[in-house]
């Protein structure tokens, strides 16, 4: 009898232990997943995508990552060089504050749109909005992650 | 600096009509972390089930595995599948389910068989046998959920259509729900029934992910002064004040609190998380203490339990005997506990905690695995909250992102609701347990948030629609874009 007692005993404590060596398993991947994230080197805030340019600089499908302050333009200065015939030389700035993008109209031509709709003076735009510069439309996404 | 769907933007240009890149070509991956993931829950399973047969009975036949070797060879069929549809979903929240749900059914197989019994076929299926069932349906509905859900367009278009959804729910409840205990949350139809409220969680997250996504911007820069608070416009409120209302009427008519309490949690969770604002939280949290204490003095049934919280003690034997006994089971657990089935049985022919399937299955581990167990238990749910809220941080747009983050808390916050009922840490409300207690619905409600986050965290689903106009005249200007392109293609 006393056997088969070590035994269920041993049997038992096998189990809560595999319950942990399962919880450090997983454990190791969630880290091995955080440090991944955590190396991606540029475009943490966000990134621009470009979904229509009729002119064709900058190509469609390209994508910006972006920094705090990330300027729009046809001037070869700004972050973003848009050279589109209805952009204006310094045409909008996007800027990161707090915990959300907002976007600027720097008193172009032609006037930035979010979604189609006439920006005010400093706009709050969300991932998955759409930025109208001149014929050109880009696309605020998250950084890319692992 | 490349595109962010190369299959489909490059090719779809010329000639002819291209498959749609979510249909593209299918390849089977392996999965590695799942696989070694899902053979160490065999492996910690098949342990479970022999420690539990050697204590019942001293012996261990290949027999009494039957039951487990059916769970684990779905919960292997899923693996396999998701190898071959060449997903790249996340590969640790089915392991962590399965091991949940794999703990239950050995949980279920050592309770009475009497408490539950269903007739199929001539044949009589104990409590045991019916838990098996319904957790191979919602493994094999999370996994289908997860695979075939590649656009979440019928979520988002349809926001307030899922709403009246679940307000019609509520509503059935109400008026033709059974009453079982006092509590008026099961809805039969024809011959299936059900606990609306734990479909009407999902509904929730999915209502509350589109509205908030869509009026974010709205939330976060207007501000109404109000004293000293500020707050967002007036307008944005209602929906909150409604969903107060809601959470207070449940609670009148279903007598529900748990499900009360849990539908709140989340709402205010995902409010902050979406805008940010404290405010937002401690306005919820005043509404809820005045709205409460107002009930409490109101209604018996709100007044009971409180007092039963504060002092189980006062009536051991009466009110506060289920209460009393599930502490008395934590304490007999102690640190390893009692070991599987070894838990005190029936007591003078009833059971030492009435509902224990349902409402007290954390208290039976905490007996029969001790304090060690229950921490392994809880910090899977722990796991499966972190995998979600990662899976909302990597999420493309917003909507992904709050409903990611609602779907992990529904299932954490619930989970901490009835966890710390049990154990006197907060006043007993009658959730389940997501995974581990018995029940259809539940089961198949907590199937539906994993699939939708194995969904979610797929890096090949469709990307996001085209964003519309937001705010009060978003409708029109919708139209007026609509038309003007329908023009351009002309």
């Amino acid at each position: 009898m006393d056997a088969l007692l070590v035994v269920v005993w041993a049997v038992r404590l096998a189990f809560l232990a595999l319950l942990f060596v399962f919880l450090l398993r997983v454990m190791r991947v969630l880290l091995r997943d955080l440090r991944a994230a955590a190396r991606e080197p540029a475009g943490l805030l966000g990134r621009l995508v470009v979904v229509a340019s009729p002119a064709g600089d900058p190509e469609e499908g390209r994508s910006f990552d972006l920094d705090v302050i990330t300027t729009l333009g046809r001037d070869v200065n700004n972050a973003i060089v848009i050279d589109d015939q209805f952009a204006s030389s310094d045409h909008a700035v996007l800027t990161y504050r707090g915990r959300s993008w907002y976007v600027e109209d720097l008193g172009s031509t032609n006037g930035t749109f979010v979604n189609g709709r006439p920006a005010a003076a400093v706009a709050p735009i969300g991932f998955g909005d759409e930025l109208g510069i001149g014929q050109v439309r880009l696309r605020l996404e998250r950084a890319r992650s692992g | 600096m490349t595109a962010g769907n190369p299959p489909a933007s490059g090719s779809t240009s010329g000639s002819g009509v291209a498959l749609p890149h979510i249909l593209g070509p299918i390849r089977p991956r392996p999965r590695m972390t799942e696989a070694k993931l899902f053979a160490l829950v065999a492996l910690t399973l098949l342990v479970g089930r022999v420690s539990l047969s050697l204590t019942e009975r001293g012996t261990f036949e290949l027999a009494d595995a039957r039951g487990l070797g059916v769970y684990l060879g779905v919960l292997l069929a899923a693996h396999v599948a998701q190898v071959l549809a060449g997903r790249r979903s996340d590969q640790v929240l089915l392991p962590t389910v399965g091991l949940l749900g794999g703990i239950s059914l050995l949980l279920m197989q050592r309770l009475p068989q009497d408490l539950v019994t269903l007739d199929v076929a001539g044949s009589t299926l104990g409590l045991g046998d019916v838990q098996l069932l319904w957790l191979c349906l919602a493994i094999v509905g999370a996994t289908t959920i997860g695979l075939v859900v590649r656009s979440d367009r019928w979520l988002r278009r349809y926001k307030y259509t899922w709403a009246v959804v679940g307000i019609i729910l509520l509503l059935l409840t109400f008026v033709f729900g059974s009453e079982v205990a006092g509590q008026r949350l099961t809805l039969r139809i024809g011959p299936f029934s059900g606990q609306p409220s734990e479909l009407l969680k999902v509904i929730l997250v999915i209502f509350l992910a589109g509205y908030l996504s869509e009026n974010r911007p709205l939330l976060i820069e207007q501000d109404t002064r109000l004293g000293p608070f500020r707050l967002p416009p007036l307008a944005y409120l209602a929906p909150m004040l409604a969903m107060w209302a809601i959470a207070l009427g449940v609670v009148v008519v279903q007598r529900d609190l748990g499900a009360a309490l849990l539908f709140f949690a989340v709402f205010l969770a995902l409010a902050y998380a979406a805008t940010g604002r404290l405010s937002l939280v401690v306005i919820g949290l005043v509404l809820f203490l005045a709205g409460s204490t107002v009930m409490a003095q109101m209604f018996d049934h709100v007044r009971d339990r409180i007092n039963i919280w504060i002092d189980p003690f006062a009536d051991p034997l009466g009110a506060g005997y289920q209460i009393v006994q599930s502490l008395h089971a934590f304490a007999r657990g102690g640190l390893l506990g009692t070991g599987l089935g070894a838990g005190l049985p029936t007591v003078g022919g009833r059971l030492p905690i009435p509902e224990i399937h349902t409402d007290f299955p954390l208290a039976a581990l905490g007996e029969e695995l001790g304090l060690v167990g229950v921490v392994a238990i809880l910090g899977c749910f722990l796991v499966i909250v972190q995998r979600g809220l990662r899976i909302g941080a990597a999420a493309a747009d917003d909507f992904r992102a709050i409903l990611a983050t609602g779907l992990a808390l529904v299932i954490g916050v619930q989970a901490f609701i009835i966890a710390a009922g049990n154990l006197k840490v907060l006043p007993l409300t009658g959730v389940t347990l997501p995974f581990i207690s018995y029940g259809g619905s539940s089961l198949l409600a907590n199937a539906i948030v994993i699939g939708l986050l194995l969904a979610l965290s797929d890096r090949g689903v469709e990307p996001p629609p085209a964003p519309s106009p937001v705010g009060r005249d978003g409708w029109r200007a919708r139209r007026r874009l609509r038309s003007r392109r329908r023009l351009g293609a002309a």
